[in-house]
């Protein structure tokens, strides 16, 4: 969920919540004050019908007001003393039928004139009130509607106009790439929570990009340099070993020293082909067909094929010819065939090569278990078997990245899978 | 045969001379162009090894001379890394061949003498040994008056080792030789293995035994 829903998403609930409630009180308030109203009045009729008692009117002769009704009648005794409030329910005098109730309030008391006692209830209907208070609710309602939709729209504006440089900060660091050598230029923001995230990520790219690069020579500059001391160490050695008088102690170390030399030697040309990959110094491209690309290198490995006994099923569907680099894609091959070779069982493997429209697969028994996925294609991860650099799938990772394709492993029934889709 | 090595790195030089020489070529070498060409101009080589890197400009110049004065001699360029270029370049103006560095001294060996068999023109072309005689012409191998049968790669094999006699040719010597970068090291080992096993035992069966030695975890040596 977007940062700018949640808070808006908040804000709303608080505020609805909070007019709510201030509804609900204001209605209230104006509910008792309505009431008190109606009390005074009532109380007001009361001291109007004592002073006309008082003054001689007939218990009969006083008439009802306005909204207001009356009854006096005279009493043998006094029953009740001070002011009794009632408050009733009946049914809408215009509307018998109707549910619609109206709330009466009723005052009650007992006065005592010139030794009589009379007994005087003045009614007041409570609907006009209600209704007042009705309407006034209904209006703040409809205000709160309105102002919740315009705050909920307002934040939404203010908010996204506000986040901008966030997000475009956000844009930039994710399409950002550390390979290509670019400075990220910021929006200019007067936020300084967002100024200070700019200048911050800004400082932090810098300073990986610098890192990256002084490592990236730094492997550069060692896979290079460390290709004449070795070849040195190679040819010397390859001279030392020509001599004939060595006891088995020094033939031994010898043999060591070399098979280590050998080693590092591969090694090294294995990184500084990945190392040309990532430079991009096999720009050059030729329209090869792929089909005839895979019969070449089964030619040349003719030998290792037949020492296995293994059968090659070719099932070209489709002639394609590509624009790539010869000698990139012969690696990608010959790294595919080899290790379908290498770790093909000893005896009576198959190899079946599949090319179609848009993708080529080399799927081959083998005598290993199915290979962990995760870190299948990472440089020196080498599942364990001997002999290998741990170079070859990371080479291909590299090719098939290179030109933007895309390679997928696959285990099924002991044969193990690669497919190229390009 | 005479051979002339240009080369500036002094290390490599050394060695170069010292393989050459045990393999019974006289050597002589020069470390700049200038030198190259006085030598050249004074003396008649078979063949010569050019650097392409060389300190006062590019080995290709040294090649162009040879191949206007002296059209018969037989030239190797050596690389230093994988340079397309140059290799592509040297071969056009006519180099036999090329070597990128780092290269086996017995490939190396190996090379000469596949360059200065082909500019024999005419001669016999033949790597003759006690009992052992391989027409490198006819790519045929004879032991002691038969034919032997031998395989494409046996034969390579064979005549790699002949070209290198009394060293010790290391098994990635042979693999490299044999199939390039294109095979990986363990794959290629078993099967250079197999094919010494096959060859030495067609050797031994036309009573031509210790001809090659396998020297344990090494390699194997062609021995006069």
């Amino acid at each position: 969920m977007k940062l700018l829903t949640k808070s808006n998403i908040y804000t709303t609930i608080t505020t609805v919540l909070l007019f709510a409630m201030g509804i609900f009180i204001v209605y209230q308030v104006i509910l008792i004050r309505l009431d008190n109203e109606v009390d005074k009045q009532l109380l007001s009729t009361k001291e109007k019908i004592v002073k006309g008692l008082q003054d001689g009117i007939s218990a009969n002769d006083f008439l009802s007001n306005i909204g207001q009704k009356i009854y006096v009648r005279k009493v043998e005794s006094q029953t009740v003393f001070g002011n009794q409030f009632i408050e009733y329910v009946e049914k809408d005098p215009k509307d018998p039928s109707s549910d619609g109730d109206i709330t009466q309030r009723e005052l009650l008391f007992q006065t005592s004139v010139n030794g009589d006692v009379y007994e005087a209830t003045v009614c007041n209907s409570l609907a006009e009130g209600r209704k007042i208070g009705d309407y006034i609710a209904v209006v703040v309602l409809i205000f709160l509607v309105v102002s919740v939709i315009i705050l909920f729209l307002l934040n939404r504006l203010i908010s996204a106009f506000i986040w901008s440089p966030f997000y475009d900060t956000l844009t930039k660091i994710k399409t950002w790439n550390i390979k290509k050598n670019e400075v990220l230029n910021f929006k200019d923001t007067d936020i300084d929570e967002f100024f200070l995230l700019n200048d911050t990520v800004k400082d932090l790219t810098r300073q990986i990009q610098a890192d990256y690069h002084n490592l990236k020579e730094f492997t550069e500059n060692v896979s290079h340099e460390a290709q004449t001391p070795l070849s040195i160490i190679s040819t010397k050695l390859e001279l030392l070993m020509q001599e004939d008088n060595y006891n088995e102690k020094q033939h031994k170390l010898l043999v060591q020293i070399y098979n280590a030399t050998q080693r590092m030697h591969k090694l090294n040309e294995g990184l500084i082909l990945l190392t040309r990959i990532e430079n991009k110094q096999f720009v050059e491209t030729s329209a090869i067909e792929l089909t005839h690309a895979f019969d070449e290198k089964i030619e040349v490995l003719e030998d290792f094929i037949e020492a296995k006994q293994i059968t090659i099923e070719k099932q070209y569907n489709k002639q394609i010819t590509k624009e790539v680099n010869p000698v990139l894609l012969t690696i990608l091959l010959n790294n595919l065939c080899i290790n379908a070779i290498k770790y093909n069982l000893e005896e009576g493997g198959t190899i079946k090569i599949t090319v179609d429209e848009d993708s080529f697969s080399v799927e081959n028994t083998s005598y290993i278990e199915k290979i962990n996925r995760q870190f299948l294609f990472d440089r020196f991860n080498k599942n364990s078997i001997s002999g290998s650099l741990g170079l070859g799938l990371s080479l291909i990772k590299k090719i098939v990245d290179f030109y933007n394709w895309q390679v997928t492993y696959s285990h099924k029934d002991g044969s193990h899978k690669f497919k190229i889709y390009m | 045969m005479r051979i002339l090595i240009i080369e500036d790195e002094k290390s490599l030089r050394e060695d170069v001379v010292d393989y050459l020489t045990e393999n019974g070529y006289k050597c002589d070498f020069a470390t700049t162009i200038k030198s190259a060409m006085q030598k050249l101009s004074d003396i008649v080589y078979s063949c010569a090894l050019v650097d392409v890197g060389l300190p006062d400009g590019s080995g290709i110049e040294i090649v162009e001379f040879i191949k206007k004065n002296n059209p018969e001699m037989g030239v190797i360029i050596v690389t230093a890394k994988n340079a397309l270029e140059d290799k592509l370049e040297g071969l056009k103006i006519g180099a036999d061949d090329y070597l990128t560095k780092p290269f086996h001294l017995s490939e190396l060996s190996a090379r000469v003498y596949s360059v200065l068999r082909r500019r024999n023109f005419g001669g016999k072309n033949s790597l003759v040994f006690d009992g052992l005689e391989i027409d490198t012409t006819e790519k045929k191998v004879i032991a002691n008056g038969t034919q032997l049968q031998l395989t494409k790669k046996e034969y390579e094999i064979l005549v790699y080792l002949a070209s290198n006699p009394t060293h010790l040719i290391t098994k990635e010597a042979l693999a490299d030789a044999i199939w390039g970068d294109k095979a990986d090291m363990a794959t290629s080992f078993d099967f250079v293995y197999s094919q010494i096993k096959n060859l030495k035992k067609k050797l031994n069966e036309a009573d031509l035994k210790n001809y090659i030695k396998v020297v344990y975890g090494m390699g194997y040596k062609f021995k006069d």
